[in-house]
């Protein structure tokens, strides 16, 4: 058997216990594996995501990684905490929000300093990760000089540098070029490749294929309305209609108008 | 009714001016790139240099040694591949703005008593300006430009980030050093937000609007800043505690001093010595 490393049962979630935000959710998430987690705008995607890293906590049911359930007072212990940070990074969706320090060089320290890590090991690290990213020309810039597709790259590289078992990724390709978000998709993959589990949560159907084997669908009442394998699922034209994951579609072909809904993935079908 | 409208160009004016100090801030932390002298010095010893420089400037009571520190100020931005002409317009703009209004009085007889140089009458009020009136203004302009020049040098050749890298020097603690450099960081996004909210509201409104509509769209965007804002500190310390943050930040100084740094130091401070013992030989 895999080795489990999320365990969710029957979690909910509301923001100032009025808000609804996550109804009954149920994971069951194994060590190496590739996550999508999609739904329409307002699903609920991006708390599951702060939910599995610890930045809130249900207000009922259970959330367990790594074989141990998560709550708040275990986080106040400076081992666990560390421990827990160490293994699981979320790269927010907004940029500014995950670069919030001075420099580039700084931000992507940032992480391995709290986290005690050996300074010279430290230096390494981050000399292979700007090569690997290509963003090495800019380490002393400031966040706000950078353009979008550079801000995620460097957003990236102050999760990889942490080397996290797990990597949270919320939409991690919206509003980029289509070669910037290629390279995102390349990173990701990689990611994957090297054993760690990679978890994104997206609307964008055309990149979900390539970095998720498993997706999982939530719906407006923010509960988890089909779990499967992505290929499965995104056949499923009705059930991506249903949860506003495909859109009415209208272009020309020579001199006839033809509408049909629209997957956003590479190859569709007429 | 056109009466009861009103341009909004003061807002625009100020929005401006404020977007304008920032482009140049940025500008400025180009300079700090530059391959020049004061650029490949440690920031630290630089820092340390240029307080230095500026006790000896307020130590000093000689023009001629405030004229050969203003040089040497000068000759350190061309070494330093700073714009001359860039620096003394952004130096001399500051200059009156903090002399003008204290040296102009200290001009007059009843100010700085003295031999008398030249006299006017103005609004039938006799006026004397003074030679000791005159020299004490004139060496006070001076002290102000030189001050000022060092400040303003320090600030272009060193980027805003590791100044506040170097304030860890002087034991200021960390979360302090944190703060400011965040500050820094997001002052800079709500000026953007503040820049494309005005544009918004002057794309759907024209440039003329009813007073009474426009202070309610100016509290609506206060509002909506704030908010903006309270919801990104929450957010920004959700990412902090992801990546470990448990408290007491620590922070990388990655400071390195090399043999060129030290013959500065000795350099400004022999400049230093000097000027305290040409002080002693004056008295």
């Amino acid at each position: 058997m895999d080795e489990l490393i999320f365990k969710l049962n029957n979690v909910h979630f509301s923001y100032l216990h009025k808000y609804p935000a996550l109804c009954g959710i149920d994971m069951e998430i194994s060590k190496g594996e590739k996550i999508a987690i999609l739904g329409a705008n307002g699903s609920g995607k991006s708390t599951l995501l702060q939910l599995l890293d610890a930045l809130i906590f249900p207000h009922k049911g259970r959330v367990e990684a790594f074989g141990r359930e998560l709550n708040e007072t275990d986080f106040n212990a400076a081992s666990f905490c560390r421990d827990f940070r160490s293994k699981v990074g979320l790269v927010f969706q907004n940029p500014d929000i995950q670069l919030f320090c001075s420099t580039v060089k700084e931000d992507i320290l940032f992480g391995p300093l709290q986290l005690g890590l050996d300074r010279l090991r430290i230096k390494q690290k981050m000399d292979a990760i700007v090569e690997d990213l290509g963003i090495a020309d800019l380490l002393e810039r400031s966040p706000h000089q950078l353009s979008v597709g550079e801000k995620r790259k460097v957003s990236i590289a102050t999760i990889l540098i942490i080397e996290p078992e797990v990597i949270l990724l919320d939409e991690p390709t919206a509003g980029l070029d289509p070669q910037t978000a290629r390279h995102i998709m390349d990173i990701i993959i990689e990611a994957n490749a090297s054993g760690k589990t990679i978890i994104t949560a997206t609307h964008d159907l055309h990149i979900v294929e390539e970095i998720a084997d498993t997706a999982y669908i939530l719906n407006r009442q923010k509960q988890i309305a089909k779990r499967g394998p992505v290929g499965e699922l995104l056949l499923d034209e009705e059930l991506l209609k249903s949860h506003n994951l495909t859109h009415i579609h209208k272009h020309r072909h020579k001199d006839e108008v033809h509408i049909h809904p629209h997957q956003h993935i590479d190859h569709h079908q007429h | 009714m056109r009466g009861a409208f009103k341009k909004n160009s003061f807002i625009e004016r100020s929005l401006k001016g404020v977007f304008l100090v920032f482009k140049d801030s940025v500008l400025s932390e180009e300079q700090a790139s530059y391959p020049g002298f004061l650029q490949s010095i440690d920031p630290r010893v630089k820092t340390a240099t240029f307080l230095l420089l500026c006790i000896a400037v307020l130590i000093a009571r000689n023009i001629y040694l405030l004229i050969f520190l203003y040089l040497f100020c000068l000759s350190l931005a061309c070494v330093s591949r700073v714009s001359l002409r860039f620096f003394i317009k952004r130096t001399w703009v500051f200059i009156p703005l903090f002399s003008l209004l204290i040296a102009i009085p200290a001009l007059f007889s009843f100010i700085s008593p003295g031999e008398p140089l030249f006299s006017f009458k103005l609004f039938g009020l006799g006026l004397v300006i003074t030679r000791p009136g005159l020299a004490g203004a004139v060496l006070f302009v001076a002290r102000v430009a030189t001050s000022v020049s060092l400040v303003i040098l320090l600030g272009l050749t060193t980027r805003h980030a590791t100044l506040l890298r170097v304030l860890r020097v002087f034991k200021v603690p960390q979360i302090f050093v944190m703060v400011l450099g965040m500050t820094y960081r997001y002052i800079y996004l709500f000026t953007e937000i503040v820049e494309h909210t005005y544009l918004a509201i002057k794309s759907r409104t024209g440039g003329l609007i009813h007073y009474k509509k426009g202070q309610s769209i100016v509290a609506w965007s206060i509002a909506n800043l704030w908010q903006r804002s309270f919801k990104l500190n929450e957010d920004v310390y959700g990412a902090m505690l992801s990546r470990g943050y448990t408290g007491e930040p620590v922070l990388l100084e990655g400071f390195r001093s090399s043999l060129k740094d030290w013959v500065w130091f000795c350099s400004v401070a022999i400049i230093f010595v000097f000027i305290i013992l040409s002080k002693i030989w004056m008295s």
